[in-house]
């Protein structure tokens, strides 16, 4: 059983001094805890699949903590198409805006669970991968405080486990968590954990890439990208699940096929725009740009459209023809107004009505 | 017309108590780029900051592009962003035409801009056009009249 725990510290891709030195307190800080280890790697969404540094991640066996400069979701989904697998771990550190978001995600998860997604037919790792966004703040100690909570939690789990097997909880679990001594390492004591961390540091440079990822957790498998897509960066595995096949023929800068995707589950870690970038923020599957309500000029186009307009300059840019919204563009739209309308639809009609 | 000639010779425009110094022999587009011919390819023409962007960035912490050279470009087209010390911004096309290659080594390490931004700090090169850019004399012109105005952006943006 894994006991010890694994942290993967992702590198900033900027030299910015400040970033740098967030990450390094934070190895330095993790260094003298017994029971975990840390693994150090430049810009996960960089690092190709046969690098060495994807392949020091893929003999971590157990739970794994990655910090990175990334949205969880992307850290997530980058290591799964790495196969690097794994459940998603409950992190208690994360943006206070997104705490709400997440309550209205999960409601609105709720009302979708007649979809079936990609995530429902995959066999993921038995284990628990949290990600960490060094965006949330600029402490050192707040990751550090969360990767023990972590690993203390993880470790209370295993114990639990071993009573059940052994004939029972004799107490409430809440208070053996609140009897449980108060020094991780302490408590740790005796169960493999004490053995000092291993760091290990991989330093390559590949160059910059641009690419998307998928979230299969949000995916329905419904092959809008790969029809939109016309630069083949979309294929299907043996059982036709949808992956991206060949992530480097994707055109650097263009995200249009995350905006023709009906359930947001694809992501541009690197764009500017933070719901194509992967946060959580918004409510999952619904694709409503607000900024236009809070005075960003409106340009009248709707996201179809704007993705038409992205995929023929990256087609003109390569000396093919332009094909406007003659290709690959959803079908969905043709049935959209079939659909009734959600609550959500009624408040966003309320807002169109108003006079901003 | 452009050449790399006349590096050393200089025309100064005082930002405040820094002087900032604009190579005679340069050509400058309005964006705060150099212009000089490439000195690897006649047909082409090499861009940079000029001395104007690089106080007022700092020191350059990461560099990205949003494309993939050779690409046409129009002018003012977002092509890239910029992290420095003092700013973040996107970055725009000098002018229209064909966008031949990116400074490579900028992308490990984007210092040159500050060590060496009218040599190895240079970011790109396009084809050749027939874009008219400024001489020194009426780009420093152009200073003297955004100046004023460039000081009172990043005073009202400090004091956000």
């Amino acid at each position: 059983m894994a006991k010890r725990i694994s942290v993967v510290v992702s590198q900033s891709p900027s030299k910015n001094p400040a970033k740098r030195k967030l990450e390094e307190d934070i190895v330095a800080g993790l260094l003298f805890e017994n029971g975990i280890d840390v693994t150090i790697v430049p810009n996960l969404y960089d690092i190709k699949p046969e690098s060495t540094g994807m392949l020091a991640l893929r003999q971590i066996a157990g739970n794994v903590v990655v910090v990175s400069w990334l949205f969880e979701r992307a850290a997530h989904w980058i290591l799964d198409r790495n196969a690097i697998t794994g459940h998603v771990g409950e992190v208690l550190l994360k943006n206070d805006d997104e705490e709400e978001d997440d309550a209205d995600a999960e409601q609105a998860d709720d009302e979708d669970d007649d979809k079936d997604r990609v995530i429902d037919s995959r066999s993921l790792k038995n284990r628990k991968i949290y990600c960490l966004d060094l965006k949330i703040s600029n402490r050192a100690e707040d990751f550090i405080d969360e990767v023990k909570r972590i690993h203390q939690e993880n470790a209370v789990q295993v114990v639990g486990l071993g009573d059940i097997i052994n004939g029972g909880i004799s107490q409430p679990i809440g208070e053996r968590m609140s009897t449980a001594p108060s020094d991780p390492a302490l408590s740790l004591e005796g169960s493999g954990l004490d053995q000092p961390s291993i760091v290990n540091r991989v330093e390559e440079s590949g160059g910059r890439r641009w690419y998307p990822v998928i979230d299969y957790s949000r995916c329905t498998n419904c092959m809008e990208c790969i029809d939109f897509c016309l630069f083949g960066v979309y294929g299907v595995d043996a059982v036709d699940t949808i992956l991206v096949e060949q992530p480097d023929n994707c055109r650097k800068g263009c995200p249009a096929c995350s905006r023709v995707c009906p359930e947001n589950a694809i992501m541009f870690p690197q764009h500017k725009t933070p719901a194509i970038a992967g946060s959580s923020d918004g409510v999952a599957s619904m694709k409503i740009d607000l900024s236009q309500l809070f005075g960003a000029p409106a340009d009248g186009k709707s996201a179809e459209e704007l993705a038409a307009l992205e995929r023929d300059e990256q087609l003109i840019a390569v000396g093919r023809d332009a094909v406007g919204m003659t290709a690959g563009v959803p079908r969905r739209q043709e049935d959209k107004s079939e659909r009734s309308k959600d609550g959500l639809d009624d408040l966003v009609d309320q807002l169109n009505d108003l006079d901003i | 017309m452009i050449d790399s000639s006349g590096r050393d010779a200089t025309k100064k425009f005082m930002m405040g108590e820094f002087e900032a110094e604009f190579p005679l022999g340069f050509q400058y587009a309005k964006n705060h780029m150099w212009v000089i011919a490439s000195p690897d390819d006649s047909a082409l023409i090499r861009f940079g900051f000029a001395a104007y962007a690089v106080r007022l960035l700092q020191d350059v912490y990461f560099l990205d592009w949003l494309l993939d050279a050779p690409s046409k470009i129009l002018e003012s087209q977002e092509i890239g962003s910029i992290e420095s010390k003092k700013a973040e911004s996107a970055l725009y096309a000098p002018c229209e035409g064909e966008l031949v290659r990116f400074n490579a080594e900028l992308m490990e390490d984007p210092s040159a801009i500050n060590v060496d931004k009218y040599g190895e700090g240079w970011l790109f090169e396009m084809q050749k056009s027939d874009t008219v850019f400024l001489n020194v004399d009426q780009y420093v012109d152009l200073l003297d009249s955004v100046w004023a105005k460039t000081q009172r952006t990043i005073k009202g943006q400090v004091n956000e």
